[in-house]
């Protein structure tokens, strides 16, 4: 990465102006847009399987309680967004704490069965409970943001209003979750993740608390699941129970698994591929007539022949692994050949 | 209330035994590779649209379309384990699960591709007329020839795989796969043929269930596979999964929970009660009720 660090730069400038450049068009924004609302999901997700190891299936119910907490405040309440997106992420992550504790001392695959079951709740909740929700109806009426932009939007510029403050607003979204997850990776606190992800033995032997560590994960995972979700919320400003079904949850941990498990930047270039392959299967789809799910077809595909050949994404977490305590993978490494045949005999 | 009572029995019974039919492949699988076969949904979806396709474009007759669906379910399921987990037994759990949930969406979305996403009826007039007569009834329930028909053909299929895999080299020799794959290996049970079969024969089951359900409620879609197999899934960690007793128990034990929970509760919460009894049986019985202890390799 470290050679390419001034294009990435030029690049990243050259983005942030686009919207304010005059051929700038409304669906493009809305594209990079809705990539940047995935890259915060992505980066969120990431922290479970690709930090912890364990598989979360149902990140989208998270997505979902951020998107309608978002949605009730500021239908009923009229609360700010600046206010709204905090309390959305509290939600999420008590409802990650409620969801973690009980179950985050569960194996990997039972794991991934309660998470998946407790998105599909979510759903059955969203759908059923009308008084709060209006049900399979959507919730309309959501108010859009109100940025002052209007000193980076030229007159002639006016039709872009609406997407641009909210392209400005994705974009501070994205910074902020990437520096504070690139700070928790390198702190006590992502060392003890990776530790648990290499070799929970290992690392409990280390004094590693590991149902403490997986829990503050899983919570800060659907933290910022409910982050994307309340940006999704002010941005779309209409939400059905629809929109939070397992293929959400599907898409972005494609985006993960295409990326990198455990690699920041992997789950951010995996949100982009994603996104733009969606554009244009969904063109492609329309053109062949039929309906737009079926992209899925192709999505399934992609993650059957990843784990295939590429079990570690396109930009697997070698410098993430190689971060983490050395002694601990030393010591993993050990144990594992030590206990090695013992091991294998449960299985 | 109680009037109810009777009819939503024997309506869960009936969902109960197709919930089992479908939990005993996950658990065979599962007591074998330890997988979770997420595409097992699909392949019960794609019992009941083959068989509706042998019957409309080839022109069998509604029992011969039953076997040839069946034979061609349990083709699949050889060839997912062939082409998608084989590949990747030496891999970590998780690159085997996310394979699995990869391929139940592909296959999913190839039902869409072929047959549409709308719902289709099940061709009535290839049905045997007598089946949706009533067979019996007593104290205001009426049970039809269908759902005799059902109760009959579970019942059969679940005494067959108890004598397979109780009486049966190849039975003796899964049991021993679930037990330990090296030591099978070394007294010389070719192991990618017994997980093979394994799969063919849960696929197949699966493939009677789907057909079932969608003569039973004459409708079938391609995310059928879906929400039926989060039940049956639900049904085999109930009973505790890896044992084939359990998915039995564990499925008539769901869908009368089902049936009455619908009846008597809510109806709108029809699916949440398996999720529900999912989580909380996860969460304080991992075992389930006829599993032995999980060694938790965590």
């Amino acid at each position: 990465m470290g050679k390419f660090k001034p294009l990435l730069g030029v690049l990243a400038v050259g983005l942030a102006a686009y919207p304010l450049l005059p051929f700038a068009n409304e669906y493009l924004l809305h594209v990079m847009t809705l990539v940047m609302i995935y890259m915060v999901l992505a980066m969120g997700l990431n922290i479970v399987p690709g930090f912890c190891g364990l598989l979360d299936l149902g990140f989208v119910g998270f997505y979902g309680i951020g998107a309608y907490t978002a949605g009730l405040l500021t239908v009923h309440y009229g609360v700010s967004f600046w206010l709204i997106v905090p309390l959305a992420a509290l939600n999420g992550a008590l409802w990650g704490v409620l969801l973690g504790a009980p179950t985050l001392r569960l194996t990997g695959d039972y794991f991934a069965i309660v998470t998946f079951g407790f998105s599909e709740l979510v759903v059955l909740f969203l759908t059923n409970e009308i008084w709060l929700t209006r049900g399979p109806l959507g919730l309309p009426g959501i108010d859009p943001v109100n940025v002052n932009l209007e000193f980076l939007n030229p007159d002639w510029f006016w039709e872009f209003q609406g997407e641009v403050p909210y392209f400005y607003l994705a974009v501070l979204m994205v910074l902020l979750v990437y520096f504070v997850l690139r700070r928790v990776e390198d702190s006590r606190l992502g060392r003890a993740w990776f530790a648990i992800r290499e070799d929970p033995l290992a690392a409990a032997s280390c004094g590693v608390d590991i149902l403490t560590y997986k829990v503050i994960a899983f919570a800060i995972s659907a933290g910022i699941g409910a982050v994307g979700g309340a940006f999704f919320a002010r941005w779309q400003l209409f939400l059905s129970p629809d929109m939070f079904k397992f293929w959400e949850s599907f898409l972005v941990l494609c985006m993960v698994v295409l990326g990198g498990l455990g690699n920041i930047h992997g789950a951010l270039i995996g949100a982009v591929i994603m996104v733009c392959l969606g554009e244009v299967l969904r063109e492609v789809l329309y053109v062949a007539g039929l309906p737009p799910e079926v992209r899925f077809l192709f999505y399934g595909l992609i993650m059957v022949l990843i784990m295939r050949f590429k079990p570690a994404g396109f930009f697997p977490a070698i410098a993430a692994t190689a971060k983490s305590n050395p002694l601990l993978v030393a010591l993993a490494a050990r144990i594992e050949k030590t206990y090695g045949g013992r091991r294998e005999s449960h299985s | 209330m109680l009037e109810q009572l009777l009819p939503q029995l024997v309506n869960g019974l009936t969902l109960g035994v197709i919930y089992a039919l479908i939990a005993v492949g996950y658990t065979m699988v599962y007591g074998v590779i330890e997988l979770i076969n997420f595409a097992h949904g699909e392949v019960y979806m794609f019992g009941a649209f083959l068989c509706v396709t042998f019957i409309t474009a080839v022109g069998m007759p509604f029992y011969l379309a039953i076997v040839a669906a069946m034979l061609c379910c349990a083709a699949i399921g050889m060839f997912l384990d062939l082409v998608a987990y084989k590949p990747l037994r030496k891999a970590p759990r998780l690159a085997a699960l996310i394979t699995a949930i990869g391929m139940s969406i592909f296959l999913q979305n190839l039902a869409m591709v072929i047959w549409g996403s709308r719902p289709l009826p099940f061709v009535q007039e290839a049905v045997p007329a007598y089946l949706n007569e009533t067979a019996l009834s007593f104290s205001g329930v009426y049970l039809t020839w269908l759902q005799l028909f059902i109760f009959g053909v579970t019942t059969t299929m679940m005494i067959g795989l108890m004598l397979i895999i109780t009486r049966t080299r190849i039975g003796t020799a899964m049991r021993a796969l679930a037990q330990n794959k090296t030591a099978a290996s070394l007294m010389g049970i070719n192991v990618n043929f017994v997980i093979a079969f394994t799969f063919a024969l849960g696929s197949a089951m699966g493939a009677v269930a789907g057909i079932l359900v969608s003569v039973y409620y004459n409708s079938l879609y391609p995310t059928m596979g879906y929400v039926a197999g989060v039940k049956a899934f639900a049904a085999a960690v109930l009973g505790g999964i890896g044992s084939v007793p359990g998915a039995m128990l564990g499925g008539i034990v769901l869908g009368v929970a089902e049936a009455l929970g619908a009846g008597y509760v809510s109806s709108l919460y029809r699916d949440g009660v398996a999720y529900a009894v999912m989580i909380a049986v996860i969460i304080f019985r991992p075992s389930g009720l006829l599993g032995k202890a999980v060694i938790d390799k965590a």
